[in-house]
């Protein structure tokens, strides 16, 4: 179970970086999931430049098999990250969106 | 002073539901120490290389718990973790103390139990080798290594075809290891046609799941007899380089850095060439990460592996000089990650003293191993020497 407390720290990152822009660097489509993501697979993954320069690995959301390219431009939005377990406090973060 | 392995085995890698770490790990250690032709109580210290028993069976604390299993009650026992590079790195720290002269005879155990879980939670603990933003993207090994692949096909045109014979070559030597978890041969229309795990890599690009154990006795020529020294292997060189924990804030996805730093290191340590290799076991946890490791590993210039491997330059039966993974890899023979590291220099020092009968590289005199953790956030290489 995800502590609460790291969930918490954490949250200041996805502040600074919700609403970046950036391409996409490389990508793949995720078809054997871990454990909590089963109910969102197949989803791509890509690596992503920001425009700021920074680099991230981050989920797609809300897309199409056109946008599986690399130079696609995203934006960084806000989602659930995967299923919480019964206990758990329900954990949100970055996803990319297309544009 | 020199430094030998003087004692090599490991157990059947695959599915072995009928044994436990226990067991395994009693059956390779008393292997290598009985081909080390020594006693046990001669062993000063245990170094275990493992990655997920704390995560996946509960049970942390491995070094103590296999000195008692093993019967070598008070010696100091260590485990080391880097991930799949766990039991590259617990070898090189055995080396390390034997080189010092605080140890004379150490055992190397690498051990890995993962078919008891069911394959989500697998590919969720080996996640813990990743940073903490890519588990929040949900992104799996092999979709790392496929992100990989994909930048390395778009720079320098390398083809699924080229990564589907790296698997096939891997199977034909696994064909050729009685303890191989696979024995089967593949074609390159099979590897093509199987099922998708990460785009572009399928299912016949990736390593499996395993359990398995590896051991080697390491020694200091000072307590080894002349006959003793003639039949073992000499560790000419044993290096470790790092970089970033994630894959995105590389400088480069088009090469693993800490194979290049650690091989660099470890040539020169060892006053040879890449040319000078005559059999390696290298990372191929993806078929696309052979491609990197004979790249990085200064085999071939970046961009030319691809085309080479798909030639056969590095299969046993049509290579003019290197041979690569002649254990079958962790694609065939089964990648039980702690295990792996430990087993690559089981395959070499075995290769170097003649004793692998039909994958045998004839003019096998000089061997590197190549260990990798994560998506190469640790890179471990020993070269190994036949001696004259």
């Amino acid at each position: 179970m995800e502590s609460p407390v790291k969930v918490w720290r954490n949250q200041k990152k996805t502040r600074e970086l919700l609403g970046s822009c950036g391409s996409v660097h490389s990508w793949t489509i995720i078809r054997v999931p871990p454990a909590g993501f089963e109910s969102q697979a197949p989803y791509p993954v890509a690596v992503v430049k920001l425009d700021s320069g920074k680099t991230i690995t981050v989920q797609f959301v809300d897309w199409l098999e056109e946008h599986l390219v690399v130079g696609q431009r995203i934006i960084l939005v806000l989602r659930r990250i995967c299923e919480p377990s019964l206990e758990g406090v329900i954990v949100y973060g970055l996803k990319a969106r297309p544009l | 002073m020199d430094i030998y392995i003087t004692g090599a085995s490991a157990t059947r890698f695959g599915e072995l539901w009928t044994s436990s770490p226990r067991s395994l790990s009693r059956t390779a250690v008393f292997d290598a120490i009985s081909d080390a032709g020594i006693e046990k109580d001669q062993v000063d210290a245990i170094y275990v290389g493992n990655m997920l028993s704390g995560i996946l069976g509960n049970q942390e604390h491995l070094g103590a718990f296999f000195a008692e299993e093993l019967g070598l009650h008070h010696v100091p026992a260590y485990k080391i973790e880097g991930a799949c590079a766990s039991g590259g790195l617990a070898a090189h720290l055995a080396i390390q103390s034997v080189r010092s002269g605080v140890n004379r005879t150490v055992v190397v155990l690498g051990i890995e139990k993962m078919t008891d879980h069911k394959p989500e939670d697998v590919a969720r603990a080996l996640t813990g080798a990743g940073s903490e933003s890519e588990r929040i993207s949900g992104v799996t090994f092999p979709g790392l290594y496929a992100m990989l692949a994909r930048a390395h096909m778009n720079e320098y045109q390398t083809t699924e075809r080229q990564m589907a014979s790296v698997a096939v070559k891997n199977h034909y030597h696994g064909t050729l290891n009685p303890k191989a978890q696979f024995r089967t041969n593949l074609t390159i229309e099979k590897v093509l046609a199987s099922s998708m795990i990460a785009d572009p890599l399928k299912l016949y690009d990736c390593s499996p799941i395993s359990d398995g154990a590896a051991a080697v006795v390491i020694q200091r020529d000072d307590v080894m007899s002349q006959s003793m020294k003639k039949k073992s292997v000499t560790v000419v060189a044993s290096t470790v380089a790092t970089d970033t924990l994630g894959l995105s804030t590389r400088e480069s996805l088009l090469e693993l850095a800490s194979t290049r730093i650690a091989s660099t290191l470890a040539y020169k340590e060892a006053a040879i060439s890449p040319r000078d290799i005559d059999v390696a076991e290298v990372h191929d946890c993806f078929s696309i990460a052979e491609i990197y490791a004979m790249e990085d590993l200064g085999f071939y210039p970046k961009g030319k592996a691809g085309p080479a491997l798909e030639r056969g330059e590095t299969h046993l039966s049509t290579s003019k000089k290197l041979v690569v993974n002649t254990s079958g890899g962790l694609k065939a023979c089964g990648h039980p990650v702690g295990a792996t590291g430990v087993k690559q220099l089981v395959e070499i020092a075995d290769q170097l003293r003649g004793r692998v009968g039909e994958r045998q590289v004839k003019h096998a005199r000089i061997g590197l191993t190549h260990n990798v953790g994560g998506s190469g956030a640790t890179a471990v290489v020993h070269i190994l020497k036949k001696k004259e």
